[in-house]
């Protein structure tokens, strides 16, 4: 038998942070790239889906973490649809997400979106598009793209001036007071 | 045929047509969908980029609300439907996380309530022959793309496409048989299940005029006269986005993009104001005769 090949300085513990049951088969991965040959993104990333895979195995937590990779992700699922290991790279991805502080420039305005949308949901229970558009065009300073969309959009009832009024807004406050509580812990 | 409806935030704003003709079709096959009381947003993308148990927690809410009626769930977005099976999914395989959305939501629930999009009811439910059956105004031929995008079909295990009977997830049929019920004739290609961008629209502008324009394009070369969605964000990348993938372009597309259930509504004989014909953006009576 052959010994097994040791590589010195590789950093199991962003796998376990990342996946710490195993449940996303990240050392499956048998680095064929037929994920990456079919991700979307391929010709706007950074890091493509099988590298993001390794990168996680080798503990490469920083150039993950600062990568526009996990950004530019635009969760098509086409990777693990198409996987013969069934690697989940998306969840994987998402995972990182969670963990990333630093957002590099080119991808801010994604984090930024999302945030508006968070923020929407929690404050009405659903999604506002009008108010959730016009927080995401002051926080990430995109005044004008698509502003002559907007008086058609009002006018075909695309859009509504009026948040949506449910009575479901405050069980989603309190699904994201305590999920935000458990996730800090 | 009674079920909880989900309708999800877009069927009340962007894609208002869309909710419109789900339930002018459905009234008129006698399919009941009663909508959700107090249903809240089943999370989307921004949920599951950010925390995984909020993004089962908030469909699970919505979920044991239908649980509690003893009915079924449908939605006609394909977002909402990828969201609630796949906290269903997740929650019916992990113990520890049903306890902590039990703790979110206030409320047991197991997982267990059954997830279909309108497609599925359509397939399953109400079956190809009866629909057949149902058509006074057949399309007469229209040539139509039918477009899935990716969240009806992927992964494997939310899929919509049967993929225990061995179909292909990649080549589904399933608007394609209920479009030719009504009359028209899809064609085939290949760009059926490709990615629109998302919601890259309003974040990558540039990104989703190249992803949709290719999807527009390749329908077009494939012989569609238009195309058909069950998805409102793909809708809004297709049509709302035309204008502007044309002019990045300057190549003239100008294909109408319907909601499928647009179509199959005019060939159950409902009238354009009830399926909210007017609120597409590209010219629809390119191909449809006007009434």
């Amino acid at each position: 038998m052959s010994k097994p090949v040791v590589i010195e300085g590789l950093d199991g513990s962003l796998l376990a942070k990342l996946d710490p049951e195993g449940k996303l088969r990240v050392a499956a991965c048998l680095q064929c790239g037929r994920c990456s040959s079919g991700c979307t993104m391929r010709t706007e990333t950074d890091i493509l889906p099988h590298q993001i895979n390794r990168m996680v195995l080798f503990g490469l937590e920083d150039q993950l973490l600062t990568s526009k990779a996990i950004w530019t992700c635009v969760s098509c699922q086409t990777c693990v649809a198409r996987c013969p290991m069934k690697v989940d790279t998306p969840a994987l991805i998402d995972n990182l997400r969670a963990m990333a502080h630093a957002v590099p420039a080119e991808t801010r305005r994604i984090r930024i979106f999302n945030e508006a949308m968070l923020g929407s949901m929690r404050r009405f229970g659903r999604v506002y598009e009008f108010g959730m558009m016009a927080i995401y065009k002051l926080r990430s300073r995109d005044f004008f793209s698509d502003l002559l969309k907007f008086p058609t959009m009002l006018r075909k009832g695309k859009m509504k001036l009026v948040p949506p009024a449910g009575k479901g807004r405050a069980a989603v406050a309190r699904i994201f007071d305590r999920t935000q509580k458990r996730a800090n812990r | 045929m009674r079920y909880a409806f989900f309708p999800g935030c877009s069927m009340k704003s962007t894609a208002h047509e869309f909710e419109m003709s789900t339930l002018a079709v459905a009234r008129s096959l006698g399919i009941e969908l009663e909508e959700i009381p107090d249903w809240t947003c089943c999370g989307s993308t921004p949920a599951h980029a950010t925390d995984a148990l909020l993004a089962a927690s908030l469909p699970a809410r919505n979920l044991a609300i239908a649980e509690s009626l003893g009915l079924d769930v449908v939605t006609c977005c394909a977002a909402c439907y990828s969201r609630l099976a796949a906290a269903n999914l997740a929650i019916s395989q992990d113990a520890r996380l049903r306890a902590e959305v039990a703790d979110a939501i206030g409320t047991e629930y197991s997982g267990g309530v059954r997830v279909l999009h309108f497609l599925q009811v359509l397939n399953e439910s109400t079956g190809i022959d009866e629909l057949r059956d149902s058509v006074v105004a057949g399309l007469g031929g229209l040539k139509v793309a039918c477009y899935y995008g990716c969240l009806l079909t992927r992964p494997r295990e939310l899929s919509i496409v049967n993929v225990s009977n061995g179909a292909d997830p990649e080549d589904p049929q399933v608007m394609e048989k209920i479009l030719t019920a009504a009359g028209a004739e899809p064609i085939e290609w290949s760009y059926k299940t490709e990615c629109c961008g998302a919601s890259f629209s309003i974040t990558r502008t540039d990104t989703v005029k190249r992803l949709s324009g290719d999807i527009l394009r390749m329908a077009k070369a494939s012989g569609a006269k238009c195309v058909a969605v069950a998805c409102p964000l793909c809708h809004t990348n297709l049509d709302l986005r035309q204008a502007d993938i044309e002019s990045a372009t300057g190549e003239k597309i100008g294909l109408p993009v319907f909601f499928f259930t647009q179509l199959l509504g005019r060939a159950l004989g409902i009238p354009d104001s009830e399926l909210g014909i007017g609120k597409l953006m590209t010219d629809p009576y390119r191909v449809l005769s006007s009434k």
